[in-house]
């Protein structure tokens, strides 16, 4: 019993002691440490300063560069949409009037290839006819002129099958009328595919997909 | 103390910092989206419109194409052309001309053919004056060629005629 007590005691005071040690350390070291960080605090705030300022170039050109990027990549895009439906109509102009031509002209397959190439190598009628449903259509000149410039004319022939008897004509993003001779006599011209021709179905901008920072 | 206050005051600016180091990079995203997303909207808008009006105009030109290519073939008086139009533009009436035999349809300004008959027949029961033996149709102006139609159509203006 007696032991225990001053077993305890000893510990008492021991942890007296070491209490008070601590105690003074820290009033010491309150001081030290406050330089001490005091001088920490000024290192890394220079340091973050100058990791700002690269970072902050870093970001512009990165936030500008991407943005760019990702603009450029759409609307490139989306102006092929109407590159294609700029062609397309050529196409589907070319047709009409070769099938109108065909209907009341001549009727023999000479005639046929006559047109044909009388219509594909007139540059000029063919711009004004595309011209002309744009402007009807409300688009305006300078609009008109922004997508000729990407597309030009729809390139090749629209000649699509050329054997004695049938002929295919391509009138646009899929449509072909059709021309069938017997003894070199026109007898039928199917171009009800360019009657129902509709472009809203395969052609279609789409919306632009979110921005990303990578 | 005052060791104490200014060490205080630059912990505080240096988690300042490092806040403003993150929201940094938020701040330019930020632009850089409002940007992205102005730019795209703008030309989906303004091209959608386009390949819109475009279809649009499809859908008239062709109709009226349609006409010029059918009476072509089927077509001998101007009964039967007001049909033919009747069949694509039910809400649209051709423009008959006795004194030039033709027979304009205008779909819309910019969609017009003009048929050129032969003669002038008169229905002897009642009167009524139509054309008949169509010669051609003009599409002068289906074609953007506006100076071809308008030389076409120069002599004397177009009269209200009976019809049908």
């Amino acid at each position: 019993m007696n032991f225990t007590l001053n077993f305890l005691d000893f510990f008492k005071l021991k942890f007296r002691l070491f209490s008070k040690r601590l105690f003074l350390k820290g009033i010491f070291m309150d001081k030290k440490k406050m330089k001490i960080l005091v001088v920490v605090d000024v290192v890394i705030l220079v340091a973050l300063i100058i990791i700002l300022m690269t970072l902050k170039g870093g970001y512009e050109e990165q936030a500008k560069r991407t943005a760019n990027e990702q603009e450029s990549a759409y609307l490139e895009k989306n102006t092929q949409v109407l590159v294609e439906q700029w062609r397309s109509v050529d196409q589907y102009s070319m047709a009409w009037k070769l099938v109108y031509t065909v209907l009341s002209g001549a009727k023999s397959e000479a005639a046929f290839k006559s047109a044909l190439a009388t219509i594909e190598s007139d540059k000029d009628a063919r711009f004004k006819q595309i011209s002309h449903l744009y402007t009807g259509a409300g688009i305006n000149d300078a609009v008109q002129n922004g997508i000729y410039q990407k597309a030009g004319l729809a390139e090749g022939t629209i000649l699509l099958k050329n054997e004695k008897g049938t002929k295919e004509v391509a009138c646009g993003k899929n449509c072909v009328v059709k021309f069938s001779y017997a003894k070199g006599k026109l007898k039928n011209v199917d171009y009800s595919a360019l009657v129902q021709y509709n472009l809203a179905n395969s052609l279609k901008i789409e919306k632009p997909a979110e921005y990303h920072f990578e | 103390m005052n060791l104490k206050n200014i060490s205080i005051a630059l912990t505080v600016l240096v988690f300042g910092v490092i806040a403003m180091l993150f929201m940094q990079k938020g701040n330019y995203v930020n632009q850089a989206r409002e940007h992205y997303e102005a730019t795209t909207n703008k030309s989906f808008k303004g091209n959608s419109m386009v390949l819109d009006l475009v279809n649009n105009g499809i859908e008239m030109n062709k109709s009226t194409w349609a006409i010029a290519c059918g009476a072509l073939q089927t077509v001998r008086t101007s009964q039967d052309m007001a049909r033919l139009e009747a069949k694509f533009f039910p809400a649209t009436k051709g423009n008959m001309s006795l004194s030039n035999k033709t027979r304009r349809f205008e779909a819309s300004s910019a969609n017009v053919i003009v048929a050129n008959f032969a003669k002038v027949e008169e229905d002897k029961k009642t009167g009524v004056k139509s054309l008949a033996d169509l010669q051609s149709v003009d599409v002068s102006i289906l074609l953007g060629n506006y100076a071809a139609a308008a030389a076409a159509s120069d002599d004397g203006a177009d009269e209200e005629g009976a019809e049908e």
